[in-house]
Order: structure tokens, then C-alpha cells, then sequence
């Protein structure tokens, strides 16, 4: 065993251990980078899809094979179809989060900042938090019946109780130290709030908003997919109907372009709030 | 805090000031006059309650028996810089100044003293050890304290930084003249700073003892006066150096 462990790797005649054999000729390969862009497998599995659905292997009725769906894609995009479903769901997210952003900043600043806020708001928003708002949607329906505003509701829903989160959390750890040397400093309440206060909280909250983009996005989806007579989620159902499968990935696809969209302004926006933390 | 007109009265006047943290009093009876423009070294073993005194006189602790008066305005620059890091750095100088003091101008001017004026566009976090310590105490100066109170600001910086920053704050007081409460564990450098020095022991002033200008010049003193102070302090003699 040791005799073999000392011709497989001479470098570690030092100190010959039970797994020398198998891990010494292996180390070198693994180190180096393979030579395929991270991109390759990902059309190796488009071309699998697509070999799969030509040869039958995978039934057309159960799943379209991409060049379909691209084709699809492109003629749904020229007919007006795709780009009218897209306005409706874009309006709904659009109103949702407008709704949503500015009641979980508003009420994020306020039980963050005052304990009277902390003691009267916390409590309420925290057991609200527990429920799954996306089981609320047959109360919404109820409630509101079925036209936009469930939907809207849902969509604020999503975006706001993680910004609430992200923004109370974040104002209440404000460095102690800072907030010291803002008092001896001579800070006005104003500037402790505009100039300690709130930036310590900028990071927190972006994460937040992160978090509440994702959540909004799933309930615009749930809330479509429920009842809709109009956006994506219109399109994606109706194509159901008539298991038109390519209709129905061109739909998944917008939803995360979209979603991936929403992101990367976040992120944007991010790199730039947050430009001080980075070297100059 | 009463704030009256700085003389006759000494700047800083504390009548048995005693602070407790539960059972263990920090400050026990502490009796201190300081006279305006006096550089006074605040020396003691950790937990004597010298950064406890500093916090008192900073009005960020008021929970304590006894008479405390200081007159005039205060200004403080703690251990750590505590800049605000998203605040470019002329802002962090000037911040908290009144409306009309708080212009880029007078920031330069107060960096310029520090000699970094050209790090005014800086993010803080950018800034080495020794800088950020000198945009605090830039900060400090521009708000024209009366009182300057200073919490171990060279604890965390090395050798050579600490001694330029020592000849730094020797011309700044020579120009300033503000009244300077300077806490530290250093015997050297509170004898390179101050004109007088103050031992706390006990929750008390233990030493209290002048340093002549002509000390800087007469190494014989300077051992001699180094001497009774680590004897204030209870250092024994196999503890030194």
C-alpha cells in the first residue's frame, strides 16, 4: 500500500497518507481551468431539447422544442399580441410596487425611527408578516372580485412587507458609535436622521427591495394565473387550453426577462447609492 | 451644563462627582478645576474611570451625583475616527455645524490644519488609519470648541504616525488655545502633550502635577516627573520599562 502510494505521487514522499493513490495524479487537472465557455452546456441542453422533440422522444403536445417556441416568440412579439399582454402586466406590477414600496418605506421609517412607531406598528406588521400573502387571494377575491385590484393588492403585498423588514432592521442597527458622535457633534434630530440614520439603513433596504422585486413578480404571476382576462398570465392560461406548449414557455420566458430586468436596475442603483463602500 | 463667559471662572469645575455602573463606584468623590487654555493629560490604569470622566464632560452621561460645570462649547474626537462613511469627507468636517458655517470653504481650511486638504473629495473608507484620526480631529477644531475633549485618539495608530500627530496637536494648540482634555494609557505621550497631568486612581485625582515647558529640554526632569507618575499610577518598579 505505501509502496504504491510512493510511485503514484512522488511529491508527497514526505508523508504518504491511505488516499495519496487516488488524489495524486488528480490534483493537477483539477487545478487547471477547463477550456469550455460557460456557456456551452446550456446549448449542449437546447440541442438535447431540440434533438429530443424532432426524434419524438419528447411529445410536442407536452413540451414545444425551442426553435417552435422561438418562432412562436418572434410571431407573437410582431403580432402585438405579446407586447399588449406585457403592457397589462407591467401596469399591474407598475401600480403594485408604487403602492407597495411606499407603505413599506413609509412604515419601515417610522417604527424604525420612534419607539412609539416601534411599539404601535411593529406588532401588527410582524403578525401580518407570518401569513402567506399569497393564500389571502381567495379573500382578495371576495373582497375586491376579480378585476385589478386583488391583483395590485397581491403585487404591493409582496414588495412591501420585505422592504418593511429590511428598512426597520436596518435603521435600528445604526452604529451606536455614530449616532454618539452626531450627538456631541451638534446634529439637529433632522440631520441625524437625513445623515446617520438613513444611509445605515440604504444597504439593508436595498437588499430588501431586492427580495420584495421577487415576491412581486411571483404574485403578479399567482394573481394572473388565478383570474385575468388580460397580460401574460391570460396568454399563458388561454394557451393552455389549446395546449399551445410554445405559448406558454414564450410567456415564462417574458416573466423572467422581465424579472431579471427589475434586477439589474436594483443593482444599478445599488452600485451607485452605495459607491462609498467600494475603494475610490 | 451651565455655559457662561469662560473667565474669570475655570472651563471645566467638577465638585464630588460620583458615577456608579451597579454596585462599584467608577467615580468616587472626584474633585477637578481646569483653567481655560490649559492642556491637561488624563492618565490611569484601564477601568480607572478616565474615559468615564470624558463621557461625563462630552454631556453623552448624566446620570451621576455632583456638581459639573463646563463652560463654553465642546467638541470631542473619540478613539476610533467615527467618520460617517457614506459623507465625503469635507462634509463629515463640517456636518452639524450651524447653516451658515457648514461650506466646503471653511471645511478646507479646518483640513488644511491637518494638512489634508487634498483628501477632501475622499470616501472616509478610503482613508489610512492616521488620516481618518486627523479628519476627526479636523472636525473637532472647526466647530472652534471651547473645550476639546480627546478619548485615546493615537491608541490605534504606530509609532512614527502617533509622534506626528503629538507635533501636529502642539502647534494646533499653540494656535487654538482651546481648553484640552486629553485621556490616555501613555505616560511619554501625555508628558509630549500636556502642561499638566493628572493621575485618576480609585474613582479620585490621585497625581496631579504640572509640566514645566522646560521639561521638553531636560531629560533629568522629564525621568524625574515620569517617575512619580508611574508611582500615581501603581506601577510597580518591575513593571517598567
Amino acid at each position: 500500500m505505501s509502496a504504491s502510494a510512493l510511485t503514484a505521487s512522488p511529491r508527497t514522499i514526505s508523508s504518504p497518507r491511505a488516499d495519496d493513490d487516488v488524489a495524486g495524479p488528480s490534483v493537477i487537472a483539477r487545478s487547471s481551468h477547463p477550456a469550455v465557455p460557460r456557456w456551452a452546456s446550456l446549448l449542449g441542453v437546447l440541442a438535447l431539447w431540440q434533438v429530443a422533440s424532432v426524434t419524438k422522444l419528447l411529445p410536442i403536445d407536452l413540451l414545444a422544442p425551442p426553435s417552435t417556441i422561438a418562432t412562436t416568440g418572434w410571431r407573437l412579439a410582431r403580432s402585438g399580441e405579446l407586447g399588449s399582454a406585457l403592457l397589462v402586466s407591467s401596469g399591474r406590477i407598475a401600480l403594485g410596487l408604487l403602492f407597495g414600496v411606499t407603505a413599506g418605506v413609509t412604515l419601515g421609517l417610522l417604527s424604525g425611527l420612534s419607539r412609539w412607531g416601534d411599539a404601535l406598528l411593529d406588532p401588527p406588521v410582524q403578525a401580518l408578516r407570518t401569513l402567506p400573502h399569497l393564500g389571502l387571494v381567495p379573500l382578495f377575491i371576495l373582497w375586491f372580485g376579480i378585476d385589478e385590484t386583488p391583483k395590485v393588492l397581491l403585487i404591493a403585498m409582496g414588495v412591501a412587507f420585505p422592504l418593511y423588514l429590511s428598512i426597520h432592521s436596518g435603521v435600528r442597527q445604526s452604529d451606536p458609535k455614530l449616532l454618539e458622535a452626531a450627538r456631541v457633534l451638534g446634529f439637529t434630530a433632522r440631520q441625524r436622521v437625513w445623515h446617520v440614520s438613513l444611509p445605515s439603513a440604504l444597504p439593508h433596504a436595498l437588499v430588501g427591495l431586492r427580495q420584495g422585486l421577487g415576491m412581486a413578480w411571483l404574485s403578479l404571476i399567482v394573481a394572473e394565473q388565478v383570474n385575468a382576462s388580460s397580460g401574460l398570465g391570460f396568454m399563458i392560461n388561454n394557451a393552455r387550453e389549446f395546449l399551445q406548449t410554445d405559448v406558454v414557455v414564450v410567456g415564462l420566458v417574458v416573466y423572467a426577462v422581465l424579472g431579471l430586468l427589475t434586477d439589474t436596475v436594483v443593482r444599478k442603483l445599488e452600485r451607485r447609492a452605495l459607491s462609498w463602500q467600494g475603494p475610490l | 451644563m451651565n455655559r457662561t463667559a469662560p473667565s474669570p471662572a475655570p472651563a471645566i469645575a467638577l465638585r464630588a462627582i460620583t458615577k456608579s455602573y451597579g454596585q462599584a463606584p467608577v467615580l468616587a468623590g472626584l474633585d477637578l478645576d481646569i483653567a481655560a487654555g490649559q492642556v491637561v493629560a488624563l492618565l490611569g490604569r484601564s477601568g480607572s474611570g478616565k474615559s468615564t470622566l470624558l463621557r461625563l464632560l462630552a454631556g453623552l452621561d448624566d446620570a451621576i451625583t455632583g456638581s459639573l460645570t463646563v463652560n463654553g462649547s465642546v467638541s470631542v474626537a473619540f478613539q476610533e475616527p467615527r467618520l460617517l462613511p457614506w459623507r465625503r469627507v469635507w462634509r463629515n468636517v463640517v456636518l452639524g455645524l450651524d447653516r451658515c458655517d457648514d461650506t466646503r470653504a471653511n471645511a478646507l481650511t479646518a483640513l488644511e490644519q491637518v494638512e489634508l486638504a487634498d483628501l477632501a473629495d475622499r470616501w472616509p473608507l478610503t482613508l489610512s488609519g492616521g488620516q481618518a484620526q486627523r479628519v476627526s480631529l479636523a472636525r473637532a477644531l472647526a466647530r472652534r470648541p471651547d473645550v476639546l475633549l480627546l478619548d485615546e485618539p493615537f491608541g490605534a495608530l504606530d509609532a512614527l504616525t502617533r509622534a506626528s500627530m503629538h507635533a501636529l496637536l502642539r502647534r494646533l494648540f499653540a494656535e487654538h488655545r482651546p481648553t484640552t482634555l486629553l485621556v490616555t494609557h501613555d505616560v511619554d505621550e501625555a508628558l509630549a502633550i500636556a502642561d499638566r497631568v493628572l493621575v485618576l486612581r480609585d474613582g479620585r485625582v490621585h497625581g496631579d502635577h504640572l509640566v514645566p515647558a522646560i521639561t521638553a529640554h531636560d531629560p533629568t526632569r522629564r525621568q524625574i516627573l515620569r517617575t512619580t507618575i508611574l508611582d500615581d499610577l501603581g506601577v510597580t518598579p518591575d513593571e517598567r520599562d
